[in-house]
């Protein structure tokens, strides 16, 4: 159900946050429901198949939408209305972390599979991203688990008194990995157009058409899956999730509006904060912290 | 005894005799190897699912001889048509020799702690050795490794087997030292970090069905070792679990950083195996100190996929034509079975989750997390959540650089334009594997005695691979129907794109290391000529291998004066007689 959801919410998201972002940049920019046109027309064209590519060309951005859409539906959205939605065991989230990485596996292999040098870069790059992100949102997920006494995403408690410490560590972390997932600034700048700086579109050069619909789709919805675990913390019951996309929506704008792209290099120190974050919640917990 | 287990090495005995009569006899091998690791994994599975109790053969036993009999069913049909490569002297020789190793790998099994169990055991680190050793003068440093390391491992066996000889309650300490010599003893087989030196040096040198009988099958006998020693040397002493957690998280991240900044092919999979074994060991050891059945199923499920695994990439890397990454390249095209193979086993190795390697990171995460309910220090090791993701992110990247280099892009060298795919018989072995590794990922359960069914607690993990399958074939249909043509890769429009501007092996992971201080890479700029363009060569700096050359020539100048008393002096013999005695006298005496 959440995978549906966050497929038809994708486009309106990313769109409307282009057109937000032009104008807080003074410019026109594009119609709010520009990516819903994008991707309809991308599906429509044809796409091209580089010289000897193998089976993984076409597998990976298939692959990279269902890791993504799979995950999606672990994620258990409380809606005012229908209650909880989503499948939901204990040590979920670890299935829908692992369920991204999937995704990712085969985008950056099919990175390497044109033979280009840009593909290598990219891929490359985004394996230094997930090494960098991984423990610490995993170990933020982990010991918001731990806070709320369950492994299964829909028994986490929302942000309280007792347990404020461990979530807002954990919420830190977790939007720092919503920036590196979703590659956005300053880990890496959706609009370059330089394929030498390019992380994310950079696997992405030789796949068109389609296929490139699909990657671009699938791009969408992580960030909503990084917002809806961002959503699980937070203390607004039923409003949680609109909450955190509005948050999500103002703060990627703002922040990519004034803010600068970090040097490639630079990363590492950024993404310390995120696993130092994870660290401090899981600290947090286990020695019984309180504030 | 099983009368299948006794068929079974009767199978192996009999293949051994016909190579010595009519060399080369390989092609008895799938029936003899191939024949006897069906009936091993037949009776090994019964009595693990049925929970036996009885000797020699019982649960613990059971599962590992399962384990060995599907490597050996999956090598054995490969090893027919690879040995029919060789020169018939030294085939037949291999012929030999290779059944008496993998009967001797079964008989440790089955053989209680004691004269018989050291007997097997270095005989079949003696097989592996001469095995290795006949690949020639390349393989002299990593013989050597593989011997020094079972010479090490005999002597904390040793320690330990006759301290429990004495069949007197361990008082006084001296559990500890009958611990430590089974932790040297086994750990060193099961490469624990950082007794793991031997491993990488040895594997990759062995012909490629030898690397995955050991990469597979013989380094899981440490494992069981230090599992099965529980019933011989009471529960372990907190130091131990400690000890082997500690080690082998750390050994698992230092290996895998190490394998990135590794060239060869069958270097990567070593380097993978000593992470895998690492953290295999961290999982026992967790199970040591917190008994949660989380740890144990961990530690089972794994040692399966492993096996499977890594015998299926060991034996994929056979068909390579080079064993440089840097010299591969778009192998998939001349390849293609043997790359499906591979890129289903990289699957299961980086741990993804229809794959049975992600079942046990989940397994290992619980377990980790549940040990906030511990008391003392025992919640800090929730830490190990952090670790293990770590460790599962770099393992998936190590994996997109070994597969994606090797068998996607365009061939780096003119030999990789070369590469023969393997006949009906090597497809036949990796499809074995392969098909068991794919059972063993959707079906788990299937793999539990009844006992420990009531502690399992899975993923949705079918209807989820149903899901992936069933919308992922649906999409590619839909795909495969649009209107597509083949073009050149983008290049910028310059039209100038050679296979060389690809990234190479180091390069693809130079950035990478820069997180991890211990294993450096040193680039130089060299030209051949004046004229000449300037190359970069990258070389790998890597602290624990300084110290260990440093311990070598240390040891070597130690032993270069011990050798004075190797003098010829008669004298000197009979001092050293006489203090013996003296010694020996004061012992029994007290």
């Amino acid at each position: 159900m959440s995978a549906l959801l966050f497929l038809l919410l994708a486009p309106l998201f990313t769109g409307s946050l282009k057109w937000f972002k032009a104008r807080l940049q003074n410019r026109v920019g594009p119609d709010p429901l520009y990516d819903y046109k994008n991707l309809l027309k991308l599906w429509r064209k044809t796409w091209i198949r580089p010289q000897g590519s193998s089976p993984l060309f076409l597998l990976a951005p298939v692959v990279s939408l269902l890791g993504v859409a799979l995950a999606a539906a672990f994620l258990p959205l409380k809606s005012a209305s229908a209650g909880t939605l989503g499948i939901s065991f204990a040590g979920d989230f670890l299935v829908l972390v692992y369920l991204l990485n999937l995704g990712r596996f085969f985008q950056v292999l099919a990175a390497l599979d044109a033979g280009s040098a840009f593909g290598g870069q990219g891929s490359y790059r985004e394996g230094l991203l997930s090494v960098l992100t991984e423990p610490g949102t995993v170990l933020a997920l982990g010991a918001a688990g731990l806070a709320s006494g369950s492994l299964s995403l829909a028994d986490f408690s929302p942000l309280s008194q007792g347990n404020a410490l461990v979530y807002i560590l954990a919420l830190v972390a977790l939007s720092l990995a919503l920036l590196a997932e979703g590659a956005r600034m300053p880990v890496d700048d959706p609009t370059t157009h330089l394929e030498l700086t390019m992380i994310h579109e950079a696997q992405l050069l030789d796949h068109s058409g389609p296929l490139l619909a699909l990657y671009e789709l699938s791009a969408g919805m992580k960030l909503l899956v990084y917002t809806g675990l961002i959503a699980l913390l937070l203390p607004f019951g039923g409003l949680s999730f609109p909450a955190a996309l509005l948050l999500a929506w103002l703060g990627l704008a703002y922040l990519e509006t004034y803010g600068v792209r970090l040097r490639y290099l630079r990363l590492p120190d950024l993404m310390s904060y995120n696993t130092l974050m994870g660290i401090l919640a899981v600290l947090g917990v286990v020695l019984r912290f309180r504030i | 005894m099983n009368p299948l287990i006794d068929l079974a090495l009767t199978l192996l005995g009999l293949q051994s005799l016909l190579a010595l009569l009519r060399p080369p006899a390989t092609g008895f091998l799938p029936l003899s190897l191939g024949g006897s690791g069906l009936l091993l994994l037949a009776a090994g599975l019964q009595a693990w699912i049925a929970n036996a109790q009885m000797a020699p053969l019982d649960a613990t036993a059971g599962f590992y001889v399962a384990l060995l009999g599907a490597l050996y069913l999956g090598v054995g049909p490969y090893l027919r048509e690879y040995l029919s490569h060789h020169e018939p002297r030294r085939a037949g020789l291999e012929t030999f020799l290779l059944p008496l190793f993998a009967a001797a790998m079964v008989g440790v099994l089955l053989s209680p702690p004691g004269y018989t169990f050291l007997f097997l055991w270095e005989g079949m680190a003696l097989l592996g050795y001469l095995l290795i050793a006949r690949e020639g003068p390349a393989a002299l440093a990593g013989s050597r490794a593989f011997f020094l390391a079972s010479r090490l491992s005999g002597a904390g066996l040793l320690l330990a087997l006759i301290l429990l000889a004495r069949k007197e309650p361990l008082v006084g300490g001296l559990e500890h030292l009958v611990w430590a010599g089974l932790v040297l003893g086994f750990g060193t087989k099961a490469a624990l970090f950082p007794l793991h030196a031997w491993l990488p040096k040895a594997h990759p040198v062995a012909m490629s069905p030898l690397s995955a009988l050991l990469s597979g099958g013989m380094v899981k006998l440490g494992l069981y070792g230090l599992y099965r020693a529980q019933g011989w040397a009471g529960p372990p002493p907190g130091w131990v679990g400690w000890l082997l957690v500690g080690l082998g998280l750390a050994g698992a991240v230092y290996a895998l950083a190490r394998g990135l900044a590794e060239e060869d092919y069958k270097g990567v999979l070593a380097y993978s195996s000593v992470e895998n074994l690492n953290l295999l060991l961290a999982a026992l050891g967790g199970y040591f100190l917190l008994a949660s059945p989380f740890f144990w199923l961990a530690f089972f499920f794994h040692q399966a996929a492993h096996a499977l695994f890594k015998g299926l990439l060991f034996l994929g890397s056979g068909a390579l034509p080079a064993r440089e990454i840097s010299r591969l390249g778009g192998l998939h095209r001349l390849l293609p079975r043997t790359a499906s193979w591979s890129f289903l086993a990289a699957l299961a190795a980086a741990g993804l989750p229809p794959m049975a390697g992600f079942l046990f990171e989940w397994y290992l995460y619980q377990g980790f997390l549940a040990a906030s309910q511990g008391t003392g220090a025992l919640p800090l090791l929730v830490l190990g959540v952090g670790v293990v993701a770590l460790v599962g992110a770099l393992a998936a990247v190590s994996y997109v650089r070994l597969f994606g280099l090797t068998f996607l892009g365009q061939p780096r060298s003119p030999q990789a334009g070369e590469a023969r795919e393997l006949g009906r018989f090597g497809q036949l072995g990796m499809g074995v594997l392969a098909g068991l590794l794919l059972c063993l990922s959707l079906f788990p359960q299937a793999l539990l005695p009844a006992a420990a069914k009531e502690h399992l607690r899975l993923y949705p993990v079918l209807p989820l691979s149903l899901a992936l399958v069933a919308l992922g074939g649906g999409l590619v249909y839909l795909l495969s129907r649009k209107p597509r043509r083949v073009y050149d890769t983008w290049d910028c429009g310059f039209n100038a794109l050679t296979p060389q501007m690809q990234l190479g092996a180091l390069g693809y992971s130079e950035q990478l290391l820069r997180l991890f201080p211990f294993v450096e890479l040193k680039a130089h700029l060299f030209r051949q000529g004046l004229l000449d363009p300037p190359r970069v060569r990258l070389e790998v700096g890597d602290w624990l291998l300084a110290l260990e050359t440093r311990l070598a020539l240390g040891y070597a100048a130690l032993a270069h004066r011990v050798q004075r008393l190797q003098s010829g002096s008669l004298h000197l013999y009979l001092l050293l007689q006489f203090l013996a005695l003296l010694f020996a006298l004061g012992v029994v005496w007290r």
